[in-house]
């Protein structure tokens, strides 16, 4: 009896000593694990994208339902301005319907040009259409994840745009699923320009609703409402695309809001310009394609 | 001893694999797109609500290797480029080990000071992850969203917390031994 009282007592000790070793030795595996996730970038990366690929089905099993109910009180909340909003789009419509008879006119006027200069457009894009699955977002990180990969054709550095502009670059791809980086994130750094004055800018994030103008040439000629589109600079994003609009411009700092709301996403366009730049991991630019046999190019 | 019914090995696997599966809950719903403004920006630091909570009540049915396993997941699905992984672990190994050295100021004591309790932690918690994040992308963070989402959680707190807190040792004879002595059941809540 006393030897397995004895027998208890040093068992319950040695119980003790493992458990607070175990503190120790998790503390020292989580040590561990930052520092491979520091010095080995590509096996975070895959594991990242590992375990995207396992929680997207999940997540998408959750996000339809969350979009059904966030969809339902929108209505109600469209139904109390149904009037108001109608009249609005009714507006809206006639001012488009204007601005269409322009665009088509210029649309003419433009190939007409183009075959006079023989001008060779760019690569065709295409879009690739993606639900959100899942948010990104915390308090160091802007982004989403899509519920597209690699088997349609997404791949790093495409563009992410929606409606209304820019949403943000692909920056991981699992095989059926990626996470997009949206402009607003602290990592974002984007080649565009000024519409109006043309001139070329980086457009940076930093985690906040607005984005920073950076690397300006002259900051005097920007002016509050002045569009920011894509440069296309680096060549993974198609050149034009609307970005934002500048709504403040204060002793050396340009902010800008981007045209996109990205509190109520839910689906985007993944921009397959045929190109992946220099942010991708495609082995480098490809060489442009040849212009077709016939057509001389000067 | 004990039953060794169908249903009395459901009942034990179910309460064995319950609070781990809460936590995987909460950090695949740290993805999830809720729209709401402010709660949508909390939901990082629930899967902290959620441990704190489960190492009050049933620290054995929430093993370290687990919540480092947890925490690993939490931080690859969650990082941006860059952002260490495992820190979230670490964080949730500490949150585990306070608790569980501070259990006599924790358990069985009025709701307040359990709310108390998880203010100090989850702190810590946020300038843990915040300073390693700063550290590792050597960059300049702004500590603002940071605190944003600390305060929200911390006010949070009381509705979710006393739903997780059901989570309990049900039979006195059933008190594993890390609580006995400590607490008498029923007292992990207010």
């Amino acid at each position: 009896m006393a030897i397995r009282d004895d027998f208890e007592v040093v068992a319950s000790q040695v119980r003790t000593v493992v458990q607070r070793f175990a503190l120790g030795l998790l503390v020292i595996v989580t040590f561990g694990v930052m520092l491979v996730g520091k010095a080995d970038t590509v096996l975070v990366e895959h594991a990242r994208v590992l375990a995207l690929d396992m929680v997207s089905p999940v997540l998408e099993a959750i996000a339809r339902p969350v979009a059904y109910a966030n969809r339902a009180i929108a209505d109600l909340r469209e139904f109390a301005s149904l009037r108001e909003e109608n009249a609005r789009l009714r507006e809206e419509n006639a001012r488009l319907l204007a601005w269409q008879t322009a665009a088509r006119r210029l649309e003419n006027e433009n190939e007409g040009l183009r075959s006079l200069a023989r001008f060779r457009e760019g690569p065709e894009a295409s879009f690739i259409t993606a639900r959100l699955v899942g948010d990104s977002v915390s308090a160091y990180m802007r982004g989403a994840l899509l519920n597209v990969g690699r088997r349609v054709g997404v791949a790093p550095g495409q563009a992410v745009v929606t409606g209304e502009g820019l949403a943000g670059r692909i920056a991981e791809v699992g095989e059926n699923s990626s996470r997009v980086l949206f402009v607003t994130d602290v990592n974002s750094r984007l080649p565009v320009l000024v519409e109006r004055t043309r001139e070329r800018a980086i457009l940076a994030g930093d985690n906040s609703p607005r984005l920073r103008l950076a690397l300006l040439q002259s900051i005097a000629g920007v002016q509050t409402g002045d569009r920011i589109v894509t440069s296309g600079h680096g060549g993974s994003f198609p050149v034009g695309i609307p970005v934002g609009e500048v709504v403040e411009t204060s002793e050396g700092t340009v902010r800008v809001r981007p045209f996109t709301d990205f509190s109520r996403l839910e689906f985007v366009r993944v921009v397959d310009y045929g190109v992946t730049g220099l942010v991708g991991t495609g082995g480098g630019t490809p060489a442009p394609s040849a212009p077709p046999a016939g057509v001389r190019v000067r | 001893m004990r039953a060794d019914g169908t249903l009395a090995i459901l009942d034990r696997w179910g309460r064995a694999a319950l609070p781990g599966t809460v936590l995987l809950f909460f950090v695949l719903l740290t993805l999830a797109p809720l729209r709401a403004p402010y709660l949508s920006d909390t939901l990082p630091l629930l899967p902290v609500l959620v441990v704190f909570q489960f190492s009050l009540a049933t620290p054995e049915r929430l093993p370290g290797p687990l919540l480092l396993a947890l925490g690993i997941l939490l931080d690859l699905l969650l990082g941006g480029p860059g952002a260490p992984v495992g820190v979230s672990a670490l964080g949730f190994v500490l949150v585990r080990a306070a608790v569980m050295a501070n259990r006599r100021y924790l358990v069985g004591v009025p709701f307040l000071f359990q709310w108390a309790g998880f203010c100090i932690l989850s702190w810590g918690f946020v300038a843990l992850v915040w300073a390693f994040t700063t550290l590792w992308t050597w960059a300049p963070i702004d500590p603002v969203p940071a605190i944003l989402q600390y305060v929200v959680v911390v006010v949070i707190y009381p509705l979710i917390a006393p739903l997780l807190a059901r989570v309990r040792a049900r039979d006195p004879l059933n008190v594993p031994e890390l609580s006995r002595g400590s607490a008498r059941p029923g007292e992990t809540t207010s």
